[in-house]
């Protein structure tokens, strides 16, 4: 496969055809945020944090799996990116219930990360009823709060796709979906080994190693 | 029906499980962990794989139903033409609410989405059976058949 | 202005359950003539002169969309009909299937030709479970009479879900897995069922095709407007007299389907395809339904003057959370938070603030949602503050002057103070 040449943020940039607009990004020192992409995996595309402009185009387009195409005009930072941004993160934090704001772990958190950079605060947004489940920590190895979980599935991809134990699926639909192991039940220690990959790859502190292993 | 387990582990071997959910879910009402189970090991597929596609579609109960699905529309053209006034009828006739089910067993009662009857709005369907054209006072009348 | 029927010009003369009856009326000539005479390059060019578009809401050119799955080199192709059929108010494809399933197969028998397919499946709504069996005996005459030499059609059944009317959610869903929409590009025509190259049509489209085959494509795309050729068949419902579904040519006027067809009459708004579809006020009735103005997928629901536009919305909302995918965040959190919105004007508890969260909502998920799902849910918020504005403001005033007044206990009721 040949070059192809493409315009990001203003910089004309010359890339692998059929590379990523993230990894024509990344690769010229262009930072775009993301939270379900794992490198090197096929891209989910579900977090939508990654969105920019491209010209021509009446949607924003995923940086994580749109592949880059001969003349595309990127825009990775322009108002209208980060506006659309900010509401997605938003929107993040709503349902995402928990007691983020006394964890000591919060630094580590992506999701608040990216809120402080974005400059979001407080969410203003309500929903009837927010995701809340009882905390699970009858895995010695793993300690799952899905009340924190934003969905992002990257537990369920490496779990899969990298272990190939595959004990996770999404179940459910909409807004009341929700990380399933089993028959949706708590995580047994029989299904899950201690590769803690999952907890590795959360971009929450929905996964985290049990206090006391 | 069961897939030889080169046909499930091959690329479209999973092509049989949403037809094989339906024909379990048609005939035992719902669909429980001991079928999941058994669908999970025919297709060579984890248990919450199974659950996950299970849990995505409104035709697949995951909870145990009565003999008889009464589905309500609840969409604009239905709304339209006052479905909550049939809504309230069913709730009177067999005392519960929509998503539950009756106390002999005989009826589940959901709210769905439009159903493509829209021109006889406030329409239902009972099991596969379509009813059009409803009065909250001719709701008895189609119960009392089944 | 009459209705103009192409489409559904052999509904309701012909036995649906008799294959016989269909070729009397010159059934299968089209398919005959495509076979016999036609190179399956000569037929994509035919049905791309005629200007054909999807009638599944997107309207891109159908020929051209061939065209790009002929010209993919795979091991294998696949035809999908979309009979899903689950925009809120539409009905149109139910009763094709009823009253003529054979010109459906017909055009998928000149559609597999074209593209070079070698098994088809309907994808049929479990809704509509009762056409199952007819159809899957249609299939049977039409396989008896040989014509089905070239391809398989089987007809799949959904188990409840309208996202799976997404093209590439449906392609999920035939493969057994969640009916998720996936990520474009790559677009099916390239890569669809099973990663290989698939096309992807709407019943009316491929109703089209046969009459197209036997009449030419100067004949159809003399009906019609500048990118819109053809009828349109429309699903009529909501406050007319005469509810149903009308075949017109494209470009007629909402007031010819609506008043003059429908018999609305004391109108205050149209919602037009579904609940992710446009709301525009009776002052536009004169608007022409076509691709360049608004038509989705042909559901056209009316609302008189006693409607309360902010219920309406909330009802599409309520459509759209329960049919959300849940797998992006834009859909899955957006119209949760939208409703809940909905939810507190409605039982008169809303704030000024409301009207910009709903704007900066639907902006956001118009953009970035990753299927139309999502992104078309932000039209009926978007179009309802546009042109009806003051209902929001009215209904904001009221709430204020209703707290000051009255306790809570009245509104906690989840069906509000209507
Ligand atoms: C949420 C959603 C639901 C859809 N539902 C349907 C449907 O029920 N029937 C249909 O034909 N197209 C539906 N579509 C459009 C299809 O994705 C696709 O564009 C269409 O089937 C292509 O066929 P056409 O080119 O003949 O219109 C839907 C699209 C979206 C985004
Ligand atoms: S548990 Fe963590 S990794 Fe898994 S979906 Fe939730 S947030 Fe993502
Ligand atoms: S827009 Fe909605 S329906 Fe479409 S992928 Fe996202 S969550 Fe699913
Ligand atoms: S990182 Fe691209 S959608 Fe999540
Ligand atoms: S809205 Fe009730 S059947 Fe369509």
């Amino acid at each position: 496969m040949g070059n192809v040449n493409v315009n990001i943020d203003g910089r004309k940039i010359r890339v692998r055809e059929g590379s990523t607009i993230l990894e024509a990004a990344t690769a010229n020192g262009i930072t775009i945020p993301t939270l379900c992409h794992i490198k090197g995996q096929v891209p989910s595309g579900v977090c939508r944090v990654c969105v920019v402009e491209v010209e021509g185009s009446k949607t924003m387009m995923g940086a994580c799996h749109t592949p880059v195409a001969e003349g595309m005009v990127i825009h990775s930072k322009s108002p209208k990116v980060i506006a659309v941004r900010k509401v997605i993160v938003e929107l993040l934090l709503t349902a995402h219930t928990g007691d983020c704001v006394n964890d000591s772990n919060a630094e580590n958190c992506a999701l608040h990360n990216l809120a402080s950079d974005y400059e979001v605060g407080a969410p203003h947004f309500n929903v009837r009823n927010p995701r809340f489940y009882p905390a699970e920590e009858s895995n010695p190895y793993v300690k799952r709060d899905m009340s924190k979980c934003i969905l992002c599935r990257k537990c369920v991809k490496v779990c899969g796709e990298v272990v190939r134990k595959d004990v996770l699926s999404i179940g459910y639909r909409g807004f009341k979906s929700k990380v399933v192991s089993g028959f949706d039940e708590a995580l047994t220690a029989e299904a899950c080994r201690d590769c803690l990959k999952c907890i590795e790859h959360c971009p929450t502190g929905a996964l985290s190693a049990p206090a006391r292993v | 029906m069961v897939p030889s387990k080169k046909e499930a582990l091959s690329e479209n071997g999973r092509a049989g499980l949403l037809p094989a959910l339906k024909d379990r879910a048609g005939r035992e009402g719902s669909l429980n962990r001991e079928s999941m189970s058994g669908l999970a090991g025919q297709y060579h597929l984890p248990l919450n794989e199974v659950y996950g596609v299970s849990t995505f579609y409104a035709f697949l109960p995951v909870l145990p139903t009565g003999k008889n699905i009464i589905r309500v529309c609840r969409c604009l053209p239905c709304h339209l033409k006052d479905a909550q006034a049939v809504i309230g009828s069913i709730k009177k006739e067999l005392g519960i609410a929509p998503g539950e089910t009756s106390r002999d067993g005989k009826f589940s009662f959901e709210l769905v989405s439009c159903i493509g009857a829209c021109d006889q709005a406030p329409a239902m369907m009972i099991n596969d059976k379509l009813y059009g054209d409803l009065t909250p006072a001719g709701i008895a009348e189609i119960l009392k058949s089944y | 202005m009459a209705e103009k029927r192409i489409v559904l010009s052999k509904c309701g003369s012909i036995d649906p359950q008799d294959i016989g009856t269909y070729i009397a009326k010159g059934g299968f000539s089209a398919f005959i003539k495509a076979r016999d005479k036609m190179k399956p390059q000569a037929i994509i060019a035919e049905v791309k002169k005629s200007g054909l578009t999807g009638r599944g809401g997107a309207g891109f050119n159908t020929g051209l969309k061939w065209e790009l799955a002929r010209n993919a080199k795979a091991k294998a192709k696949y035809l999908l009909c979309n009979a899903d059929e689950g925009e809120v108010g539409t009905f149109k494809d139910k009763y094709i299937l009823s009253n003529d399933p054979f010109g459906l197969i017909e055009g998928m028998c000149i559609a597999g030709l074209a593209i070079g397919a070698q098994q088809a499946f309907i994808y049929l709504r479990n809704e509509y479970h009762f056409l199952y069996d007819p159809l899957v005996r249609a299939v049977g005459q039409v396989r008896e009479k040989g014509y089905l030499k070239h391809m398989d059609i089987q007809v799949f059944e959904g188990a409840g879900a309208y996202i799976c009317g997404e093209e590439s959610a449906l392609m999920n869903s035939i493969e057994g897995m969640r009916g998720e929409s996936r990520y474009k590009p790559p677009y099916p025509p390239t890569r669809g069922l099973w990663g290989l190259p698939t096309i992807i049509n709407n019943v009316e489209t491929l109703m089209n095709v046969p009459h197209i085959i036997n009449n030419g494509a100067a004949w159809f795309s003399a009906i019609g407007t500048g990118r819109s050729k053809g009828t349109k068949v429309f699903s009529v419902s909501g406050d007319v007299s005469r509810p149903g579904v009308y075949e017109l040519e494209m470009g007629s006027t909402l007031r010819e389907l609506v008043v003059g067809l429908a018999g609305a009459d004391d109108l205050k708004a149209v919602q037009i395809g579904g609940a992710t579809g446009n709301i525009l006020p009776a002052s536009m009735l004169n608007t022409p339904l076509s691709h360049e103005t608004y038509l989705g997928s042909g559901a056209v629901v009316a609302l008189n003057s006693g409607r309360d536009i902010i219920d309406v919305v909330q009802n599409d909302m309520h459509f759209l959370n329960d049919e959300s995918c849940g797998k992006c965040t834009p859909c899955r959190e957006g119209t949760e938070v939208m409703l809940e919105i909905f939810g507190r004007l409605a039982r008169g508890e809303g704030h000024e603030g409301d009207i910009n969260s709903l704007d900066a909502l639907a902006r956001t998920m118009a953009v970035s949602s990753l299927c139309g799902l999502g992104q078309a849910a932000a039209v009926p918020v978007l179009d309802s503050l546009r042109y009806f504005y003051n209902d929001y403001i009215d209904r904001i005033n009221q709430s204020h002057f209703l707290r000051s007044y009255l306790s809570g206990e009245l509104f906690k009721s989840e069906e509000g103070i209507r």
